[in-house]
């Protein structure tokens, strides 16, 4: 991470690193802004498992007691948890004390509304403008509300999720699960709901202490113990979570991590042999979408990158979509909730395991190959705007381009995506074709290309 | 006009207005960088508004990296026990004492369980206005621990200090009205290990306050009512943190909260002779007090902070104000409401004799205690115009003025709480006391228009 700049206030809450930007002061701030943008009344505060959470939180609360709204605590607990619950709790929205997978010394708030769904840009736009004008509404004593607790407060997910999933035929395939929680908030309902479907856990890092085992990103290099653990164990296959347990990765049988990219392709495949229907995606998630989609004769809508993004055009589809979520291990079923959701995610490749007899590594043959490769070049937001204009002008008829977000070239054979992080200062430059070959020399093409482009001006 | 008093020991506020997270924060983070010691014990009284204070608190001494002992409610002479039995380097205390519910303050507590004295207080304030904190990483942050059963850590010590025995076979009835705060439920502790018959009278800890929690007679309604009907043999009043404590004698009579320290102090430089605190707002029946036994007399100005840090330099053996405050040093350097009450209560069992009795062993004055409002910004010389009307009388400037003769005295002084000027006035007859009083009222109020 760039500590140069160590708090980002962007579409998907702040972030910020701790004994740096991240003071019980600024957090308060942000929850009075957040409050006064709700209004008074109940707000859901949860954590992730995070060693600096209870300092995040307990700097939450007090922001959010002081412009008299109602916190209810929710303790450590899963997002996507967090999400279904803020929505049946009839809350006003929730915040959310998590750095996702960024390391341990990061923490920060993601906003939630009422629906339990993150804020829209136009929401954030509005919250944030009320964070810089600096003009909370506080309130006096006589409008001060009494904190509560939430006992059980992923309940309502789980029964969504034991209601959706076909538990029966999961139970019967009495599957030895490996799972990971990277010591995270998924640690607090993993165990309970693997055993609810009828296999049998074998856990790794599930204290929910916040001492991440490993980098709590679900990528390849990560998961080494895991893999490990998987086979030392015979297990059937293996998940690993990130930190606040909306993506998951999976191991099959073999000990082998399938990539983060294959959740999402296993997952829309199983959902889709079932329920056929739209699938929603970002731009930079796999190309074995669009031939399974093509197999069951469904649309693919790809949108920009981030959640909210997926999230809002799902919600704004006519037809509802059978499935959606992005690449990097984050399934969205709007039948649970509109979220990414590393809990569905699991239920539907042990369902998807169940239905077909097979073991992941075949289920993973079925599937069309592709060969991803993520990239990133330094390069300031302005630097990157410039030299796509000047790529827009050079590649115009030589391959099907999009502009939604940064420049997408679909060529015959692979495809490339060159965006902006939202939350670096860098250039994402991402390639996906048939071989690994290909798409290795496509990569070293286009950073050539970059340097070259930049060169001009 | 906002409401904001930064003293010594502590800040207080309306809250909502100056009480706010980020000004909690900045204080508590202040007191967290400046401790020498990263343990520190944290509690509060019942205030609504106390779990904002106590969240933004917490917060922030774990960013300080100060390892927390949270004492949830805490009336604040337990948590200034709990600082030296388990030698932390401070607390800090959430209340807002006798003012009422839209008020609410820190109190800061330093490792001998005192309030911070002049030097340690601007040491804080330094920090706190250059804004300079301690930010400990992410494995450097405090750690935060409930400490349970400390109570019964606090019970008996105080119950070896009494006359417990004395106590128990006086088989005494006693009514105690918390005023639902920080007391609220650990009265009946209290009554347990004393073993006294309690009748509680507003003792559910619900955020609010059923009357003014300042004890005094205005306030004492419902404990006098209640009294004469059990047959109870004491009614106690207690502020909202258990610093303070109005009587009610046996026979409904609402004493003033005046007579809480002489009536102490009566017995106790019998058994220990030795220098006495008080402050120059306080009756004189202390004085008589500590004649008749033979005992010097220091006065201070007004505030648990400088009575108590005077006693320890003095080497005084009992600090105590008219406001219904003692701490018996030997027992612990600070206002105690418990000691208070099981002092009253071990006299009583032990000279067998009734609380009007008692009362008949003190000189009686009348006092009247009046305040008129003062922009802030005025109070100073406004009191100091004041003058003007004793100009050929002996005048003590030491805390305000005050003047006295051999029947009387008034005292006018800046409230430190709010903005007002307390106009204080004592005499062996009621409608003198109020003459005096009314003489300087009079005269304030041409200036303040």
């Amino acid at each position: 991470m760039n500590r140069a700049t160590s708090l980002k206030i962007s579409v998907s809450g702040v972030r910020g690193v701790v004994g740096e930007s991240l003071t019980p002061q600024l957090v308060a701030k942000f929850a009075q802004a957040f409050g006064t943008y709700l209004g008074r009344g109940e707000v859901i505060v949860g954590q992730d498992s995070r060693q600096s959470g209870t300092m995040v939180k307990k700097a939450v609360l007090s922001g959010l007691l002081s412009v008299g709204c109602k916190p209810v605590e929710v303790g450590i607990c899963p997002i996507p948890s967090i999400q279904v619950f803020t929505k049946q709790a009839r809350a006003m929205g929730a915040i959310a004390v998590t750095a996702s997978h960024n390391p341990k010394e990061w923490n920060g708030l993601k906003f939630l509304n009422k629906e339990g769904l993150f804020l829209n840009y136009h929401q954030v736009d509005e919250f944030l403008d009320i964070y810089h004008q600096g003009e909370f509404s506080l309130v006096d004593v006589d409008k001060y509300k009494v904190p509560e607790y939430e006992e059980n407060p992923t309940e309502p997910h789980a029964k969504k999720l034991l209601s959706y999933l076909d538990v029966n035929s999961i139970a019967r395939g009495k599957f030895k699960v490996a799972v990971d929680c990277c010591n995270g908030a998924g640690a607090v309902l993993a165990p309970w709901f693997l055993e609810r479907l009828g296999c049998q856990p074998v856990l790794l890092n599930c204290v929910p202490d916040g001492r991440f085992a490993h980098h709590p990103e679900p990528l390849p290099e990560n998961i080494a113990e895991l893999c490990r653990t998987v086979i030392k164990n015979k297990a059937d296959v293996g998940f690993v979570q990130d930190a606040d347990a909306d993506r998951l990765a999976v191991v099959n049988e073999k000990g082998e991590p399938l990539g983060e990219e294959m959740t999402l392709v296993l997952a829309a495949k199983h959902v889709l042999s079932q329920k056929p229907g739209p699938v929603v995606i970002n731009l930079s998630t796999s190309q074995a979408i669009d031939d399974i989609a093509a197999e069951y004769g469904v649309p693919v809508i790809r949108t920009k990158i981030g959640e909210i993004n997926v999230v809002e055009t799902i919600l704004s589809l006519e037809e509802k979509p059978a499935i959606g979520g992005e690449g990097n291990g984050g399934v969205i079923l709007p039948d649970v909730h509109p979220c990414r959701d590393s809990f569905t995610a699991m239920g539907l490749i042990l369902e998807y395991m169940a239905a077909s007899g097979k073991a992941v590594s075949e289920l993973q043959n079925e599937v069309p190959r592709y060969f991803m490769i993520k990239d990133r070049i330094d390069k300031t937001q302005e630097e990157t705007y410039r030299l796509i204009k000047e790529m827009r002008k050079k590649y115009t008829d030589k391959g099907e381009i999009s502009l939604m977000d940064g420049m997408k070239i679909t060529f015959s054979d692979y495809w490339v995506h060159i965006r902006p992080s939202n939350t670096e200062p860098i250039i994402r430059l991402i390639v996906e074709a048939k071989s690994r070959a290909r798409a290795e020399e496509m990569v070293g093409f286009w950073r050539r290309e970059i340097a070259e482009i930049s060169k001009w001006k | 006009m906002k409401l904001l008093k930064i003293g010594i020991s502590g800040v207080r506020g309306i809250v909502g207005e100056t009480i706010v997270p980020e000004l909690v924060m900045d204080f508590a983070s202040a007191f967290g960088t400046y401790l020498q010691i990263k343990k520190v014990l944290v509690g509060r009284d019942t205030r609504i508004s106390g779990p904002m204070l106590h969240e933004a608190v917490l917060s922030s001494l774990i960013s300080a990296g100060c390892d927390v002992l949270d004492l949830g409610i805490c009336p604040t002479p337990i948590i200034q026990f709990m600082v030296r039995k388990l030698e932390a380097g401070g607390a800090i205390s959430i209340t807002a004492g006798h003012n009422d519910l839209k008020w609410n303050a820190l109190t800061f507590i330093n490792q001998e369980g005192t309030y911070l004295n002049v030097f340690q207080g601007e040491e804080v304030l330094d920090i706190y206005h250059l804004g300079k904190f301690d930010k400990a990483a992410v494995d450097s942050l405090g750690k935060l621990e409930k400490t349970e059963n400390y109570l019964d850590n606090y019970f008996e010590y105080l119950k070896k200090y009494l006359n417990a025995e004395a106590i128990k076979k006086a088989k005494l009835k006693v009514i105690i009205d918390p005023c639902s705060g920080a007391g609220a439920g650990v009265i009946d502790v209290f009554s347990r290990y004393l073993d006294f018959e309690l009748i509680p009278v507003n003792n559910e800890p619900n955020g609010y306050f059923p009357h003014d929690p300042e004890p005094r007679p205005r306030n004492a309604q419902e404990v006098a009512s209640v009294m004469k009907v059990v047959k109870a043999d004491a009614g106690f009043l207690l502020n909202s943190d258990v610093s303070r404590v109005s009587i009610v004698a046996e026979n409904g009579e609402m004493l003033s909260e005046e007579f809480t320290f002489p009536l102490i102090a009566n017995e106790y430089l019998k058994r220990k002779q030795g220098t006495v605190i008080t402050n120059h707002s306080s009756s004189r029946m202390i004085e008589d007090v500590a004649k008749k036994r033979n005992c010097l007399l220091m006065k201070d100005k007004v505030g648990q902070s400088f009575s108590i840090q005077t006693a320890l330099n003095e080497d005084a053996v009992i600090a105590g104000e008219g406001s219904g405050s003692v701490a018996v040093l030997e027992f612990q350097p600070a206002f105690d409401g418990f000691l208070t009450m099981g002092f009253i209560l071990e006299i009583v069992a032990s000279r067998r004799k009734k609380i009007s009795e008692l009362v008949e062993e003190l000189p009686r004055y009348h006092i009247v205690k009046e305040k008129i409002y003062c922009p802030p910004t005025k109070v100073h010389s406004v009191v100091h115009e004041v003058k003007k009307l004793f100009i050929d009388r002996k005048m003590d400037s030491s805390d305000g003025i005050k003047v006295e003769d051999e029947n009387g005295w008034v005292h006018i002084r800046a409230s430190a709480t709010e903005p007002m000027i307390r106009i204080i006035a004592e005499d062996r007859s009621r409608e003198n006391a109020r003459k005096r009083a009314e003489e300087v009222m009079n005269f304030i109020s041409t200036l303040v228009k």
